[in-house]
C-alpha cells in the first residue's frame, strides 16, 4: 500500500459548532485521523459525540468551522458547492438508519436511482443477487421488510461502485439478526469491491469486525484503534 | 461483476406512477386545463379565421373606406370635385359669390336712383314750363293773385303727367347714356365689392380656422364616391300591423359594400328582399317569408352578412348594435321604387389608393374630410355625417370585439395556468417535505439540485403539454365550431375559411408552458435550495420563527384550530387567491346579467319623456315654427359634440333644455359657460362639480369650454345639458330655436317630413337587449362553470391541506378522536378560511370588475355602471360555499381513510 492510499482519508483539527453566542455548541473540538484506502472504519460513541456530524462533514453534506478533511489529497474545504456534488456522486456512496427509498419505484429501480449516478455501474441483477434480493426486484419499498429495505439502500448506494461508502447507524432500526445479515453484507462489499467503509455505530460490539476503530467522545478522539484480528460479521455477538 | 452504461433517469419512471396512483388529482386539472386551452385555441383559430376574412372585405367585397351624408343630392359637378380630394378655393367663392350678387343688384339699384333723379329733373322742369306757359295766359286774361295761381295749378294738373311722359324717355335715355352715369355706376360698384371683399374676409378667416382650410400638410386625397343612398323604414315581420323594428333598405350595389350570400338568392323582382343574416335569426325570418317593409310586402329572397355591416350598428354614435329590432335589405331598383318618404342622401367612398395602414388611413380620411367640407360649403350643400371607415361602428365593432374576447381568452388562460401551476408548486412543496429524507439522500449520493429540479418540474409541465395537445386537438375542431357558433350569434359574419395560424400554438401551448414552468421553477428551485443535511433531519423552514405564535387563552379546540390554520397559512392564502379567481369570473357571469336588468329597469325613469322627437329644421318652407297643439309636447334643443382624449373621441349629447321644464328639470339655470352632466358623463370621465370640460365640434375645429355646474341623475347617455337660452348663445343660433320636442303623449300632428327620429325607449333599451341576446345565455353557462372551477380548485387545495396534514391526523386518531371531532378540528378551519376567503374574494372582486367594466365602456360610446344585485351576491356567495360543501364531503371520507400507522411510520 503506497503512502497515498495510506493517507487515504484525512481529518486534521477538524472543529464544528452550533448556534451562536450564549447557545453555541462545539460538536467537534479538534479532530484528527486517517483512514486508508479500503479499510472499514467504524466510528464509536455515544449521542452528542459528534460522530454523526463528522460522517456529514466527509460526506460534503456538511461544512466545518476549522480544520480540514482531505481525501486523495483534495481537500473538501476547497470545492465550491457544485464540485462537492460531483465529489459526492463520483466518490461517495450513503447509507442511512432510515432508509429513505423512493416509495413509487421498486427495488431495481431504486438500485438504478444509484447507477444512474455512474458512469460504470455495477450490473444491477448481479447485485440484486449478492444482496439476496433478486427475487424482490419488482417490489415496492413498502412490500419488503426493514432489512430488505436496508439491503436495497446499501445496494443503491454500491450500485455506483463509490471509493467511500459512508453508513450511518445502518443497523440502528434492525433487530439483532437482521442486523448482522446488514453487516455481514456491508463486510462482505468491502472485501469484494475494496471500497473503503466509514460507519457510524454506538454498538461497541461492531468495532471487532473493524480495520480500523475511532472512539468519539465529547467532541474529541478518545481512542484510536487498529484491528489485526477482524473478525466476521456473522462471529458478532451483543 | 460487470459494469453497465449509463442508463436514463430512473426518476422519470415515478412520474408515470405519480400520474397513476394521482389519477384523479390529475385528471381533474387535466380536464379543466385541457377544456380552457381547447376554448381559446377554438377562440384564436376562429377569431384568426374571422379577422383573416375581415381584412380581406375591402377586397373581396370592395367594402367602402367610408361614407358621408348630403343634405342635398349631389350634382354631378360637386361629385367630381369630391372625387378630385381637392379642397375648393373658398376664397375665391365667396368673392365670386359677393361679386355675382353685386353684378346682379347693382345695376338695377343704379338705374332706379338714377331713374328717380332724372325723374324728379324732368317733372320739376315740365312743371315750371307749364306754369310759366300758363301764367302768359293768365296774365293775358287779366287774372291776378289766387287766380292765376289756381289757373297755373290747374295747367299742371292737366298736363305734367303728359309732360313727363313725353320729356322722360328721352332724358333717361340722355342720362344713361351719359359718362357721368358710367361713373356713378363704377363708383358703386367699387364701393359695393370693396364693403363685401371686408366681409368675406372676416368670414373666410373664420372658416378657415373652422375648417382648418390652411393646413400645410393637406394633400390631396383622391377618391371613388358611389351614391349609396337609403331609407329608413319600418319593418312588420309578423304581419301585427305593428313594427317590430327599423329596416334600412339600399338599392342592390354593383359597385361597393357587395355582400356575402349566407342563403337564398339575391333580389331580381320589385317584390323581393334580401336581408342581414344575423337579424333574421333573431327575428325567425326564413327565406320565403314575405316582411312588411314601409308599407310594402316584399319576399325574403335570401339571408346576408353585408360587408358594411358586420355588426348591426344603426347610428355610429349608438353605444350597442341592435340586430334584434334592426335589420338592413337590398331591393331592386324597382323594389326601391316602391317606397315612399325621405331619402338618405349617403355616399360612399374608396380611396384610389388604398391606404398602408391605419394611420396611413387616418390621415387619408382628415385630409378627405377637409376637402369635402370645402367641397360641399361651395356647393352649397350640407355635410351631415361623415364615417370613414376605421371609425365605423358596423364595420370595426366585430373584429375588435373578436381581437379583445381572444385577448380575454388568453388572459383568463394564462390567470388559470398560473393558479394551477400554484396549486402544483403547492402539491410538488408539499411532496418534497414529504420526501425530504428521500432527498437528501439522494443529494447526498450525487444527485445535483438541477437533476431534482428537473424530476420534480416534469409532472406539471407533462400534464401542462398533454392538456396542450389535446386542448389543441379540441380547439381546432370541435370548440372552434363552437366559437363560430357563437360569434355569428353576435355578428353578421361572412363565409370563412380556417386558417391556421401560429398565435394559437404560441398562446395555448408556448405561454402555458412557460407559465407553468416559470412559477414551478420559482417556487421549487427556492425549496430545493437547501443543503441536503436539512433534508435529511426534515428541517426545510426557510424562515425561522424563533417563537410560537402565543394565542390568547382560548378554549382547548379553538386554538387547535388557530394552530391549523397558522401552519396551513400559504395553503389557505393559495385557497384565498383560487377564491378570488373564481369571484371575479362570477362576478362577471352574474353581475353582466344584473347589470343589464338593471339597466333596463332604470330606462323608463331615466327617459326624459316617454317621446323625443327630434326634427329636421325648427321652421317649415314657409319660415313659420314647427309647431305641435300636443300640450304635454315642450321644445328642447339638441347637438352632439366630441370630448376628445388620446385613447378615444366620445360623442356627448348637448341639450338646451326648456326654462322650467317638465322633463328634465335642473336644479337651478345655468349660466354662461355652465353646463350641467349627466350621471353617465361624470362617472365616466370621474368629473365633479366646479370641474371644466372641453368639447368640440365633430367636423370643425371649435371647442366649447364649460365649467361643471352640478350632476343630474340620468344614466340613460353621456351628455350635457344647458338652458335653451344658454345653448343657442353658445351655439350661435336664434334665441327661439329648437331641435325637437319632449312628450310623454305621442305627437301626431307634426309632418313626417321635419321628423329626423324619434329616442324611445326601445332605442335606450338596445345596448341591454342586444348585450343580454349575445350573453345572457353564455353567462349562464359560464356561472355553472364557475361553480365547477370553484369545486375543482377547492378540491384540489384542501387536498394538499389534507395531505399535509396526515401524519397530525393520524396522530390524534391515536390518541382516541373520533373521526367527527377531527373534522370539527380541520374541516372547520377549512371552512372558516374558506367563509373568510369568499368575503374578502366577493369584496375584491366587485373592485375588479368595475376596473374591467370601466375599461371595456372606454373602448365605446355611452356609459353605465356595473351592478351586482344583492342577489347576485348571495348567489355568487352561496355557489362557491356549496361546490366547497360537496368537496368538504369528499374531505372528510379522506380523513376517514387516514390510517393510524401513518403517523408511526412517518416516526420510524
Amino acid at each position: 500500500m503506497s503512502e497515498q492510499e495510506k493517507r487515504f482519508l484525512e481529518v486534521v483539527d477538524l472543529r464544528k459548532g452550533f448556534g451562536e453566542g450564549d447557545t453555541r455548541q462545539e460538536v467537534l473540538r479538534g479532530v484528527d485521523f486517517t483512514v486508508a484506502k479500503g479499510e472499514f472504519c467504524v466510528l464509536l460513541g455515544p449521542s452528542g459525540s459528534g460522530k454523526s456530524t463528522l460522517l456529514n462533514i466527509i460526506g460534503g453534506i456538511d461544512r466545518c468551522d476549522g480544520g480540514y478533511i482531505s481525501i486523495s489529497g483534495e481537500k473538501l474545504a476547497d470545492l465550491n458547492e457544485k464540485s462537492l456534488t460531483m465529489y459526492r456522486r463520483k466518490h461517495l456512496g450513503y447509507v442511512f438508519q432510515l432508509y429513505n427509498l423512493i416509495p413509487n419505484l421498486n427495488v431495481k429501480e431504486n438500485i438504478e436511482v444509484g447507477a444512474y449516478l455512474s458512469d460504470h455501474p455495477l450490473e444491477i441483477d448481479d447485485l440484486l443477487r449478492t444482496l439476496g434480493l433478486y427475487e424482490h426486484r419488482y417490489k415496492l419499498p413498502n412490500q419488503l421488510s426493514g432489512g430488505q429495505q436496508q439491503r436495497v439502500s446499501i445496494g443503491r448506494a454500491i450500485v455506483k461502485n463509490p471509493d467511500i461508502l459512508l453508513c450511518d447507524e445502518p443497523t440502528g432500526a434492525l433487530d439483532y439478526t437482521t442486523s448482522k445479515e446488514i453487516l455481514k453484507l456491508i463486510e462482505d462489499i468491502n472485501r469484494k469491491y475494496g471500497n473503503t467503509v466509514i460507519m457510524v455505530t454506538h454498538n461497541v460490539a461492531i468495532r471487532r469486525m473493524a480495520d480500523h476503530v475511532i472512539r468519539l467522545r465529547d467532541g474529541r478522539v478518545l481512542q484510536e484503534e487498529h484491528n489485526d484480528s477482524r473478525i466476521s460479521a456473522t462471529e458478532l455477538d451483543w | 461483476m460487470k459494469r453497465k452504461q449509463r442508463a436514463g433517469n430512473p426518476l422519470s419512471r415515478r412520474v408515470f406512477r405519480e400520474l397513476r396512483d394521482e389519477w384523479r388529482k390529475y385528471a381533474v386539472i387535466f380536464v379543466f386545463l385541457t377544456a380552457t386551452i381547447a376554448f381559446v385555441a377554438g377562440m384564436y383559430v376562429a377569431n384568426n379565421s374571422m379577422l383573416t376574412e375581415a381584412g380581406q372585405a375591402r377586397e373581396k367585397y370592395l367594402r367602402e373606406d367610408g361614407h358621408f351624408e348630403l343634405s342635398e343630392q349631389a350634382d354631378p359637378e360637386l361629385l367630381a370635385a369630391i372625387e378630385s380630394g381637392e379642397r375648393a378655393d373658398l376664397l375665391e367663392y365667396y368673392t365670386e359669390q359677393a361679386h355675382r350678387e353685386i353684378d346682379e343688384v347693382l345695376p338695377g339699384e343704379v338705374e332706379a336712383a338714377v331713374t328717380e333723379e332724372v325723374t324728379a329733373a324732368v317733372s320739376a322742369q315740365a312743371e315750371e314750363a307749364i306754369r310759366a306757359q300758363a301764367r302768359e295766359q293768365g296774365q293775358a286774361l287779366g287774372l291776378t293773385g289766387q287766380a292765376l295761381e289756381e289757373l297755373e295749378q290747374a295747367a299742371v294738373d292737366e298736363n305734367l303727367e303728359a309732360a313727363e311722359a313725353e320729356l322722360l324717355p328721352g332724358a333717361l335715355e340722355q342720362a344713361m347714356e351719359s359718362e357721368e352715369y358710367e361713373e356713378a355706376l363704377e363708383t358703386a360698384r367699387e364701393t359695393a365689392y370693396a364693403d363685401a371683399e371686408q366681409e368675406i374676409d372676416e368670414a373666410y378667416r373664420r372658416a378657415a380656422e373652422r375648417y382648418r382650410l390652411d393646413d400645410p400638410d393637406f394633400e390631396p386625397v383622391p377618391v371613388t364616391v358611389y351614391p349609396f343612398f337609403y331609407r329608413d323604414l319600418d319593418e312588420d315581420h309578423d304581419h301585427d300591423g305593428v313594427r317590430d323594428g327599423g329596416i334600412r333598405v339600399y338599392r342592390e350595389p354593383k359597385d361597393v359594400n357587395l355582400y356575402c350570400l349566407m342563403d337564398g338568392k339575391g333580389p331580381e323582382s320589385e317584390d323581393e328582399i334580401l336581408i342581414d343574416r344575423m337579424h333574421a335569426d333573431n327575428a325567425g325570418i326564413r327565406v320565403g317569408d314575405i316582411i312588411s317593409v314601409g308599407s310594402a310586402d316584399f319576399r325574403v329572397c335570401g339571408l346576408a352578412a353585408f360587408s358594411n355591416y358586420s355588426t348591426l350598428y344603426e347610428r355610429n354614435t349608438d353605444v350597442m348594435f341592435d340586430a334584434l329590432t334592426f335589420d338592413v335589405a337590398v331591393v331592386t331598383e324597382e323594389g326601391y321604387a316602391r317606397f315612399r318618404g325621405a331619402q338618405r342622401y349617403a355616399y360612399a367612398w374608396r380611396y384610389r389608393t388604398a391606404p398602408a395602414d391605419e394611420i396611413a388611413e387616418k390621415q387619408m380620411s382628415d385630409h378627405f374630410l377637409e376637402a369635402l367640407i370645402t367641397q360641399t360649403a361651395a356647393a352649397e350643400n350640407g355635410l351631415e355625417d361623415f364615417v370613414p371607415g376605421y371609425a365605423n361602428m358596423a364595420i370595426t365593432f366585430a373584429p375588435e370585439d373578436m381581437g379583445s374576447d381572444k385577448a380575454m381568452g388568453g388572459v383568463i388562460l394564462d390567470i388559470l395556468v398560473v393558479v394551477l401551476a400554484f396549486i402544483f408548486a403547492i402539491t410538488i412543496s408539499s411532496t418534497i417535505a414529504r420526501e425530504a429524507p428521500v432527498i437528501g439522500t439522494l443529494r447526498a449520493s450525487g444527485y445535483t439540485r438541477g437533476e431534482l429540479l428537473r424530476h420534480y418540474m416534469s409532472m406539471p409541465v407533462l400534464v401542462t403539454l398533454i392538456s396542450a395537445v389535446a386542448g389543441n386537438l379540441l380547439g381546432y375542431t370541435v370548440f372552434k365550431n363552437i366559437v363560430v357558433a357563437m360569434y355569428y350569434n353576435s355578428y353578421s359574419l361572412p363565409a370563412y375559411t380556417t386558417v391556421w395560424t401560429p398565435d394559437a400554438f404560441v398562446k395555448t401551448t408556448v405561454i402555458p408552458v412557460i407559465l407553468m414552468l416559470a412559477v414551478n421553477l420559482l417556487v421549487i428551485s427556492r425549496k430545493l435550495r437547501l443543503s441536503p443535511l436539512r433534508f435529511l433531519r426534515r428541517d426545510l423552514k426557510t424562515t425561522r420563527r424563533k417563537k410560537a405564535v402565543r394565542l390568547p387563552s382560548w378554549q382547548f379546540i379553538r386554538r387547535f384550530r388557530m394552530r391549523i390554520f397558522l401552519q396551513n397559512l400559504p395553503n389557505y392564502l393559495v385557497l384565498l387567491i383560487g377564491i378570488l379567481f373564481v369571484m371575479v369570473m362570477l362576478a362577471m357571469a352574474v353581475g353582466l346579467p344584473d347589470t343589464l336588468s338593471w339597466y333596463q329597469g332604470k330606462v323608463p325613469e331615466m327617459m326624459f319623456a316617454r317621446h323625443q322627437v327630434i326634427l329636421t329644421a325648427s321652421e317649415d318652407e314657409n319660415g313659420d315654427p314647427i309647431t305641435t297643439g300636443n300640450p304635454d309636447a315642450e321644445a328642447f334643443c339638441m347637438t352632439s359634440l366630441l370630448r376628445r382624449s388620446e385613447s378615444r373621441d366620445e360623442s356627448v349629447s348637448v341639450y338646451g333644455i326648456s326654462e322650467g321644464s317638465r322633463y328634465m328639470p335642473l336644479d337651478r339655470e345655468t349660466g354662461t359657460g355652465e353646463v350641467w352632466v349627466s350621471a353617465a358623463y361624470a362617472g365616466k370621465f370621474r368629473v365633479r362639480p366646479g370641474d371644466t370640460i372641453l368639447l368640440e365640434e365633430k367636423y370643425e375645429n371649435r371647442s366649447y369650454r364649460f365649467t361643471v355646474a352640478g350632476i343630474c341623475d340620468y344614466d340613460a347617455a353621456v351628455a350635457v345639458f344647458l338652458s335653451r337660452e344658454s345653448f343657442n348663445r353658445t351655439f350661435d343660433r336664434d334665441p327661439d330655436d329648437f331641435s325637437g320636442y319632449f312628450s310623454n303623449e305621442e305627437i301626431r300632428d307634426i309632418d313626417e317630413a321635419y321628423i329626423a327620429s324619434e329616442i324611445t325607449e326601445e332605442d335606450l333599451t338596445k345596448v341591454s337587449r342586444q348585450l343580454d341576446h349575445s350573453m345572457g345565455a353564455y353567462m349562464r353557462y359560464f356561472q355553472y362553470l364557475c361553480g365547477l372551477l370553484a369545486a375543482v380548485l377547492i378540491y384540489l387545495l384542501t387536498k394538499i391541506i389534507i395531505e399535509k396534514n396526515e401524519s397530525a391526523i393520524s396522530m390524534v386518531k391515536i390518541l382516541g378522536y373520533t373521526d367527527r371531532e377531527i373534522a370539527g378540528l380541520y374541516l372547520v378551519t377549512t371552512t372558516l378560511a374558506v367563509l373568510a376567503s369568499e368575503a374578502v374574494s366577493l369584496v375584491l372582486a366587485k373592485q375588479v370588475m368595475n376596473v374591467a367594466w370601466r375599461a371595456v365602456l372606454e373602448r365605446m360610446d355611452g356609459w353605465f355602471p356595473f351592478v351586482i344585485s344583492g342577489g347576485g351576491i348571495v348567489k355568487m356567495f352561496l355557489m362557491v360555499f356549496a361546490a366547497y360543501l360537496v368537496i368538504m364531503l369528499l374531505d372528510f371520507r379522506r380523513i376517514r381513510r387516514i390510517p393510524m400507522d401513518r403517523a408511526l411510520k412517518d416516526a420510524e
